[in-house]
């Protein structure tokens, strides 16, 4: 990063190429939507570019890209809630090797998750899928490890209460009052 | 070993999961675990997390990267390596980082200097405004006249940005002169035609239909209808046609309804949209 901070532009390939999978699993776990989240990708590297002279040596460049990548994401989310609600379709499964039962939990398991106010499935998507150490979480989110912590293990707590639900009663997702309250994730518009 | 209760598990729990605890203490968890359901739950919460799949981008995610890049270095002069130990050559000539001609010409330096330039003629009309509202016409008319140029300079180089945010932004500075000025009208029935992003065409379909006495913006919009992806577009384009009561409108419309697989929703419309200009010319 910092021969890139310092000109060297075409080196960024080589940070595309080892972090662009993980970005654009944290976003599809985010967002579940494909598509948003190749963009939201995208417009995390064109940031880097700009921003590349306020990278410092010496921290994490992962810590400092996920910084970046939360913003795209909250800007993102800002600009979608002024637009015109269309209802987000679910992400189709991707993998049809899975036995049919295994799909279904993953499904409802993601479903459970996109029903977690944002903050809670962030940092859930952060600890278990991105497998950043609750240090590195604690400096991103500006906040005690401790803090960090806790708030994994309410999450999780939370999830596990949705997932049941969900589980137990699968049609009621949409009525979840939950969701109506504090789910800060807008639809996302499919129309293009 | 001695029996912890939740609490205190609750304290190791999220480094256990991390895989962060010595085994010993690991080994304290798993005991207090097989008879505490609700800490066994959130153990086998987080483990069923790992069967989420993992999504691999497209191919054409690495494909944009290297658009977008390419891009960027053409318009930014300063991306030139400054050390000398660049293991990328870039160009044998290659430019110092500063150079402020250059930096005039981009489009960053375009939009910060027309904005200064719009500021000073604004000192500059106010200040002439409180002196002597009449004294100086042609000066006033000179500056108008720079204003706006400078206005349209900057709509035009916003509207070739990257990020769509700024291009909408470019689409509203072509909205704050009266006059349409026929290269910034180009540029707007390009952005209607082919930008990548709904909200940029919509604000550049709104920006058009305030200069739809012209009839080629008319006859731009319809034309381009047929072209459109996006039902949303369409919809707005059908209506601004209606308003509009253009005499071709009614005739392309029918031909346009006809289209196979269109969407339903741009169908009604469309239809009602006939019957509405029908209804008009009758």
């Amino acid at each position: 990063m910092l021969q890139v901070r310092d000109g060297e532009v075409q080196m960024l390939g080589v940070l595309f190429d080892r972090y662009q999978a993980p970005l654009f699993n944290f976003y599809t776990k985010m967002t579940q939507d494909r598509t948003v989240s190749e963009d939201l990708v995208q417009e995390v590297f064109l940031r880097i570019l700009r921003y590349r002279q306020t990278y410092r040596p010496g921290t994490t460049f992962r810590t400092w890209m996920y910084q970046i990548a939360r913003n795209t994401r909250i800007d993102q989310v800002r600009k979608v809630r002024s637009e015109s609600p269309l209802v987000a379709e679910p992400l189709a499964p991707t993998h049809p090797s899975d036995d049919a039962e295994r799909q279904q939990e993953a499904q409802l398991l993601q479903r459970a998750l996109m029903q977690l106010p944002e903050d809670k499935r962030e940092i859930l998507v952060l600890s278990r899928f991105q497998e950043l150490k609750y240090e590195e979480i604690a400096r991103l989110l500006g906040c005690e490890t401790g803090a960090v912590k806790v708030r994994v293990h309410r999450a999780l707590q939370q999830l596990r209460e949705v997932y049941l639900g969900l589980e137990n009663n699968p049609a009621a997702q949409a009525q979840d009052p939950r969701r109506a309250t504090t789910d800060s994730v807008p639809p996302t518009r499919r129309v293009q | 070993m001695s029996k912890m209760n939740c609490q205190q598990i609750e304290e190791l729990l999220p480094d256990y999961l991390q895989g962060a605890l010595a085994p010993a203490r690991a080994a304290e968890v798993e005991q207090h675990s097989e008879h505490c359901t609700s800490c066994a739950q959130d153990i086998v919460m987080w483990k069923q997390l790992a069967t989420l799949p993992q999504e691999k981008p497209s191919t054409e995610s690495r494909e944009r990267f290297e658009a977008m890049l390419h891009s960027y270095v053409a318009t930014s002069p300063t991306t030139a390596p400054t050390h000398s130990n660049a293991r990328i050559p870039q160009h044998a000539d290659a430019k110092p980082a500063w150079n402020f001609l250059e930096w005039l010409r981009s489009p960053f330096g375009a939009v910060a200097w027309s904005a200064a330039l719009i500021l000073f003629g604004l000192l500059i009309g106010t200040n002439l405004r409180n002196r002597t509202s009449s004294e100086h016409p042609d000066e006033i008319a000179s500056l108008h006249a720079e204003v706006t140029s400078m206005r349209q300079l900057v709509a035009l180089s916003m509207l070739q940005q990257q990020s769509a945010s700024e291009r909408l932004q470019g689409v509203s500075w072509s909205t704050r002169e009266d006059h349409l000025d026929p290269q910034v009208q180009l540029a707007l029935m390009r952005t209607l035609r082919s930008d990548g992003s709904v909200d940029v065409r919509l604000a550049a379909l709104d920006a058009l239909s305030r200069h739809a006495a012209q009839p080629l913006v008319r006859k731009g919009v319809l034309e381009s209808l047929p072209e459109q992806q996006s039902p949303l577009v369409q919809v707005a384009m059908i209506d601004q046609l209606t308003e509009w009561r253009d005499p071709d409108a009614a005739q392309r419309l029918l031909k346009f309804e006809q289209t196979p697989n269109l969407n339903p929703a741009v169908k009604q419309r469309a239809a009602w949209a006939i019957a509405k200009l029908q209804e008009s010319t009758q």
